[in-house]
């Protein structure tokens, strides 16, 4: 990893309990590879609780985004716990409810369906990067 | 979804294998792992096999602590940072077998494609590795 200036890192919780950890593991390499490829990086969250100093330095000095698949919200807790906490949490169930047509079934491989869910939830993401920079570009 | 009771009923039975996979986030090795882990639990060996999700289990969401104190555990790491066995060992695990990819991409000549799709040859990697995690599983089990 490598810090810079105007980033956002995204912290994901990538939880294999839930098909939702697999929607916020794919929703967030959309983010980093198509969406906004130049704003952001990815902090791992296993690395991340294991004690990597350059992650958690990278969440003391910079502006994070958690996204988790469930309430328990890991990936904010854990961030909050070992660095601050996230400037924002991207719930994948609470994005669920505004698109009920969409189901999510496995956790394993996404359907076409929950691939247009993990769509909705990068592009979530991406509006808050974009608030997170244009705020920061104010100060 | 697994609630506390579940997690606790599994508990109750025995012969079990707790499997942690890092899923790291920045690597392809991380998605192998995660991948190799869900054919283990959903197809190979899912009545012996648990999952253990590393987030919840680092901030106490879910009683994981509790089932690999008490169960072998399998880490799988995707790189030498080697985050699934810190935490596991961490957390009072039993490492009962170890699995650390780059070493398996190696002695298999397979190389994933990319952390967002591992591809053809990632996706054989993971089964290579399910299945020698499947025979690691018998062999704690004494089966």
């Amino acid at each position: 990893m490598t810090l810079a200036t105007g980033k956002v890192g995204i912290i994901c919780c990538s939880g294999e309990d839930l098909a939702e950890g697999t929607i916020s593991r794919v929703a967030t390499r959309l983010v980093l590879e198509k969406l906004r490829p130049d704003q952001t990086v990815t902090l791992c969250l296993p690395l991340f609780l294991a004690g990597g100093e350059d992650e958690r330095a990278f969440a003391r000095v910079f502006p994070t985004i958690a996204v988790d698949g469930c309430s328990k919200k890991c990936a904010e807790a854990g961030t909050k716990k070992y660095s601050g906490k996230p400037v924002a949490t991207i719930l994948v169930s609470e994005v669920m409810k505004k698109y009920p047509h969409l189901k999510v079934k496995s956790r394993e491989r996404l359907e076409p369906q929950e691939m247009e869910l993990a769509t909705k939830v990068a592009e979530e993401i991406a509006k808050t990067v974009d608030e997170i920079l244009c705020k920061t570009a104010k100060k | 979804m697994q609630n506390s009771q579940e997690v606790k009923s599994q508990l109750a039975a025995e012969g079990k294998v707790a499997i942690i996979p890092c899923a790291g986030m920045d690597k392809a090795l991380g998605s192998v792992a995660r991948a190799c882990a869900f054919i283990v639990v959903e197809r190979l060996r899912p009545d012996k096999a648990v999952l253990i999700c590393i987030p919840p289990l680092v901030v106490g969401a879910k009683p994981y602590s509790e089932i690999i104190k008490k169960y072998p555990v399998i880490p799988i790491d995707g790189c030498a940072g080697r985050c699934a066995t810190k935490i596991a060992v961490k957390n009072g695990a039993k490492i009962g077998g170890r699995v650390l990819i780059p070493e398996s991409v190696q002695k298999y000549n397979l190389k994933p494609k990319s952390a967002s799709d591992i591809g053809p040859e990632g996706e054989k990697l993971a089964e290579k590795l399910a299945e020698e995690i499947a025979a690691e599983i018998d062999r704690l089990l004494g089966k």
